[in-house]
């Protein structure tokens, strides 16, 4: 895969660099500003673009630089990594884009498999979220949706949370070693239970309802 | 700048002395926010890539090498376990969201983590390290210090001139926690309404930048 990379702190962006050439994929450019990527991404053509949340151009040039990396090239994925799992920072993510789209921990990508497993998906225009986030909004839940959530079966609440993770049917599926078809099932049960009414197939919609709902409250009091 | 010192009683506050007070208390929370920064770019960019040159030792340890990747699977873990740590200590000096994004992300933030049904009512207006420092860790006193079945609590921050205003209400009254950050900046606070119980405001007005 190629991948563009922007990233202040040298010591980091030097080490991912490696990782990711270990990985096998084209760091076709490497930055330490939002600014700079922008500029190289002009005449360089890339996959993904992996980018800081905080970097300059200050205070959280990750965001200013992927809205216009989104508008120049909207096919190019955007992979946020960040010291901090925000569900703030989640929400102006999502307000940027809904498909091939991720935001993870710095120290959770640092292996050869997480990191390309990451980038694939964002590359099959799908949502990752930082497990580590996913699950603290499923425990999360207040008054009437603590209760609903609570209500539903251990099966059905690793499912919700690895649908809170973005993934697919067959990601879940291959997580949980079960069937894509008893994955349907379980997200089918899950659906009714919380009172969602949405088209369960496609894909984004499906991630942005369950974030919707595991959200909302907060944002309602 | 006029000082506002409620407790003390009488008008022969030493306007010097009270100014540099504030000024120190200023300096106090602009350490804090440093001190924090700091973390953030010093250790933990480290130890994250830390983890990283880990990964590419997995790698190269590879394919035969199942005992040794199962130990930096471990290792890696654990960096992950100080680093949350690290972020502990951190929301605990000056929390990241509240110097990055403000007041109103920060106490939602707050809110959800207390599972507390509480309504935070702000615009994306800045105030400043010490007022904004101040307002956040005394809402979170205040907010922590309600019972479990506490009701549709409210929060509103707003500016009034060169002072940020907060409201926290349908509480059981947090004078203390309010008068404690907001006093030592200038700051006033008042009890607008202490009946019934559970259901008061108290209101904190921070001098600010």
């Amino acid at each position: 895969m190629r991948v563009a990379l922007a990233e202040d702190g040298a010591l980091f962006r030097e080490g991912l660099l490696m990782l990711l050439r270990a990985a096998g994929h084209q760091v076709v450019c490497s930055a330490a500003d939002g600014d700079e990527l922008v500029a190289l991404l002009t005449t360089e053509p890339a996959d993904v673009a992996i980018l800081d949340i905080r970097m300059p151009p200050e205070p959280d040039g990750g965001l200013i630089t992927a809205e216009r990396l989104r508008a120049a090239h909207p096919d190019l994925g955007l992979l946020f990594l960040s010291h901090y799992a925000e569900s703030h920072y989640l929400m102006r993510i999502l307000e940027i884009g809904t498909e091939s789209i991720g935001y993870r921990l710095k120290e959770k990508v640092g292996s050869v498999e997480v990191l390309t497993d990451t980038l694939n998906r964002i590359g099959n225009g799908e949502i990752v979220i930082e497990p580590v986030l996913a699950k603290r909004l499923v425990e999360r839940t207040r008054g009437d949706k603590k209760d609903v959530v609570a209500a539903l079966s251990d099966r059905e609440q690793e499912v919700l949370r690895l649908m809170a993770e973005g993934r697919s049917n067959n990601g879940i599926a291959g997580q949980l070693y079960i069937t894509p078809k008893a994955v349907e099932k379980h997200i089918a049960n899950i659906f009714v239970k919380l009172g969602l009414h949405i088209d369960t197939a496609a894909h984004h919609r499906r991630v942005l309802a369950v974030l919707t709902y595991l959200r909302s409250q907060r944002d309602q009091g | 700048m006029v000082s506002r010192f409620p407790h003390r009683v009488g008008d022969d506050v030493d306007e010097p002395v009270a100014e540099a007070c504030r000024r120190k208390n200023q300096d106090h929370w602009r350490r804090r926010r440093l001190l924090q920064r700091q973390l953030h770019d010093g250790a933990a960019l480290r130890i994250s890539a830390l983890t990283l040159r880990l990964g590419l030792l997995e790698h190269r340890a590879a394919p035969d090498g199942h005992a040794v990747q199962g130990c930096i699977g471990e290792l890696q873990d654990e960096l992950h376990a100080v680093l949350e740590e690290l972020r502990d200590v951190a929301a605990k000096i000056y929390p990241p969201l509240l110097d990055e994004a403000g007041l109103g992300p920060a106490l939602r933030e707050v809110a959800a983590a207390l599972q507390a049904p509480v309504t935070v009512v702000a615009s994306e207006e800045r105030f400043g390290p010490a007022a904004e420092g101040a307002a956040y860790f005394a809402t979170m006193q205040c907010l922590a210090a309600q019972p479990a079945e506490a009701q549709s609590m409210k929060v509103v921050v707003r500016r009034e001139d060169d002072t940020l205003m907060l409201s926290v209400s349908g509480i059981a009254a947090c004078h203390a926690e309010l008068m404690d950050e907001a006093r030592p900046l200038g700051g006033t606070v008042e009890v607008i309404t202490e009946s019934p119980p559970g259901a008061s405001t108290v209101i904190a007005r921070i001098p600010c930048e």
